[in-house]
């Protein structure tokens, strides 16, 4: 279909710019591993009080090194105009904004899934003993805030002060993704499979990425042409 | 049926008309240059008929449709101010990619003919952050020419280029116009512009001053539209 | 005394909400008409609603200071007060960095559709995530409480109404020097 084949343009369009450059990539990645330094400095917790704040610690460090990752998403295409020629071209604003989500998911979970062993070594903990859970954790939640990261890029695109903007929308907006999905982290991290207690954070993840998701694609017409 | 059709257009800045009841057309197969002292509002105009932003009253139609629709878009060819190429990628990459957004048959080769035609073809494999400033502008012509548009929309193309930019893209719109395309350029470069052009409109103040065909008067003396027309 | 004053303004919780329902129906109008009456609308009914979440939280910071002896505690209604609060802050900080009227308005007015969707999620994390931490029991209301609930509810609906108006005014208002302004500039 015509629509997935634009979609995919876009997307590979982005991973190449981006691998070429490596530039958002390698703050991201060095942003992250920086935080999880600084935070072993700053506690030194007993190996079961680390795994209680698993997952609050890995979901901050993921939100923050994303948004990192996220607000590059449409500003990289201003120098030149870029932006001006993908809006007149003949793909759906729906399509664009596909594309580039599904570039910034990939990149986004690349730096996630690198900092998880760093986690690892840093605090001494064993964090695969539930790894296809986490695994399905850390999909879903890092959707969330690929979605909610990518339209707010596209909406601050145009703003002088987007470096402030973007955070200040997408992290407050993120809470119930967030909440979810450190609740879920813990209790994977410390060995807990998904069970009847946990099961609606699980839900929560899905339906707020079912919904923002939905919402974001009809209103990323709006956000770019006005 | 006009190749691009301006009807009763308004453009509002919260309440500010930026542009107040714009009504003009351009026949297939002519060129229109549009005028006007800087913000008369022909950026805004043009930006509207390509389909950047939406007017509030008023509607575009380009050969009867929607500029917004996704195959109206596949006649468009706009070029800017910015060159729309990406700086990380290769000259042909970046065709290659405009290319599959269009739907080209066979985005590769139509991208080394345009190349070939503006003069890139030896640096095809160069990134464009290594590229000079004329051939930067040379390959945002040919992104802009790549998918044959039949309506072409410039602003202000003659600005920024080099003399072998200006050249380059005096013949290709020169060859466009003899193919039946249709162009709707805004200008300060008089000169460049009536040489080309068929017919004339003139923007003061966000309202349309004259529009009507390009006499040989006006391509003789430029400002003989400014001060028939318009404020001096 | 102190009572009937947290109360009061602790109640305006809710008319917050109906702020909130407000800006959201304006906003989606607005981005089908493009009548910038809407955008006004929806600005005023958000800074209402921002205006009644900041009392009721102010409310409920120094309840919980002479009742518990803590500035803040975990209740539900408060924290998710403060998480709806900081999202319609957002709002209000948007509105504030884009100079271009149609680009401040249509980009709000999406931010007001995300911010109404996201409200009820997050106050149903925020309930969950205390019932799994053991928190200690929320405050209830005190004994009376209907009667003056609704009584208070009503003023600050009328209350809440009122500033809508005035706000709704001043950025008729505000829109109609801005246009001047321009208009001035471009001569």
């Amino acid at each position: 279909m015509r629509f997935f084949r634009q979609v995919a343009v876009v997307a590979f369009k982005d991973l190449r710019a981006e691998l070429r450059t490596k530039e958002a990539i390698n703050a991201s990645l060095a942003f992250s591993i920086v935080i999880l330094l600084l935070f072993s400095f700053a506690f030194d917790p007993s190996e079961d009080t680390m795994r209680e704040i698993s997952g609050g610690l890995l979901w901050i460090v993921f939100a923050f090194a994303g948004t990192l990752m996220l607000n590059r998403s449409f500003a990289r295409e201003l120098p030149n105009d870029c932006l001006d020629a993908l809006i007149a071209a003949p793909l759906p604003a729906s399509a664009l904004f596909l594309g580039k989500c599904l570039a910034n998911y990939a990149l986004v979970l690349a730096v996630e899934l690198v900092s998880l062993p760093v986690f690892g070594i840093f605090y001494n903990v064993h964090w695969a003993r539930q790894f296809p859970e986490l695994l399905l954790v850390l999909l879903l939640g890092t959707w969330a805030l690929t979605i909610i990261g990518t339209i707010f890029s596209a909406l601050t695109v145009n703003i002088k002060l987007r470096e402030v903007m973007l955070p200040m929308l997408t992290y407050p907006i993120l809470i119930p993704a967030l909440m979810s999905a450190m609740q879920l982290t813990t209790a994977l991290v410390s060995g807990t499979p998904i069970g009847a207690d946990n099961v609606d954070s699980l839900k929560m993840l899905i339906g707020f990425d079912i919904v923002f998701t939905a919402v974001s694609l009809v209103l990323v017409e709006t956000v770019l042409v006005g | 049926m006009s190749a691009v059709a301006v009807e009763g257009v308004w453009k509002f800045y919260g309440d500010y008309p930026a542009l107040r009841d714009i009504r003009l057309d351009a026949a297939p197969g002519s060129c229109l240059a549009l005028i006007g002292r800087n913000g008369a509002g022909k950026t805004t105009l043009l930006r509207i008929v390509a389909g950047f932003s939406r007017a509030q009253r008023g509607k575009i139609e380009i050969h009867g449709n929607d500029p917004r629709d996704t195959e109206t878009r596949r006649q468009l060819g706009f070029l800017g101010h910015g060159i729309a190429v990406y700086d990380e990628l290769s000259a042909l990459e970046n065709l290659i990619l405009y290319g599959k957004l269009y739907g080209l048959p066979d985005p590769r080769k139509s991208a080394l003919e345009w190349l070939e035609r503006t003069g890139l073809e030896r640096v095809r494999n160069g990134l464009v952050r290594e590229f000079s400033r004329g051939m930067r502008q040379r390959l945002a012509v040919a992104r802009a020419f790549l998918h044959e548009p039949g309506v072409l929309l410039l602003d202000e193309p003659f600005t920024a280029l080099d003399d072998r930019a200006i050249a380059v893209l005096q013949r290709l719109l020169r060859e466009a116009l003899a193919a039946g395309k249709t162009i709707v350029m805004s200008t300060h470069q008089l000169r460049e512009a009536l040489e080309l052009a068929t017919h004339v409109a003139l923007l003061s103040r966000g309202q349309l001053a004259f529009h009507g065909q390009c006499t040989p008067e006006m391509a003789a003396d430029p400002g003989y539209i400014y001060a028939r027309y318009g404020e001096a | 005394m102190r009572d009937a004053l947290f109360s009061f303004f602790g109640s305006g919780a809710p008319v917050a909400m109906a702020a909130a329902v407000v800006a959201l129906v304006a906003s989606v109008v607005f981005l089908r008409t493009r009548n910038f009456l809407y955008d006004a609308l929806a600005l005023a009914a958000t800074k209402t609603g921002f205006a009644l979440l900041a009392a009721a939280l102010a409310a409920g910071v120094l309840r919980s200071r002479t009742a518990a002896g803590v500035w803040w505690v975990w209740d539900t209604r408060l924290t998710a007060a403060l998480v709806c609060g900081l999202i319609y802050a957002a709002y209000l900080m948007l509105r504030r960095a884009i100079e271009e009227p149609t680009e401040r308005a249509t980009s709000a007015a999406v931010v007001s559709v995300l911010a109404f969707l996201d409200a009820p999620l997050a106050a149903i994390a925020i309930a969950w995530w205390r019932a799994r931490r053991t928190l200690p029991p929320e405050g209830g209301p005190p004994p009376g409480w209907g009667t003056l609930a609704s009584g208070n509810a009503l003023a600050m609906l009328l209350a809440g109404a009122a500033l809508t108006v005035i706000l709704l005014r001043r950025e008729e208002r505000r829109r109609a020097q801005d246009a001047e302004r321009r208009a001035a500039l471009t001569l």
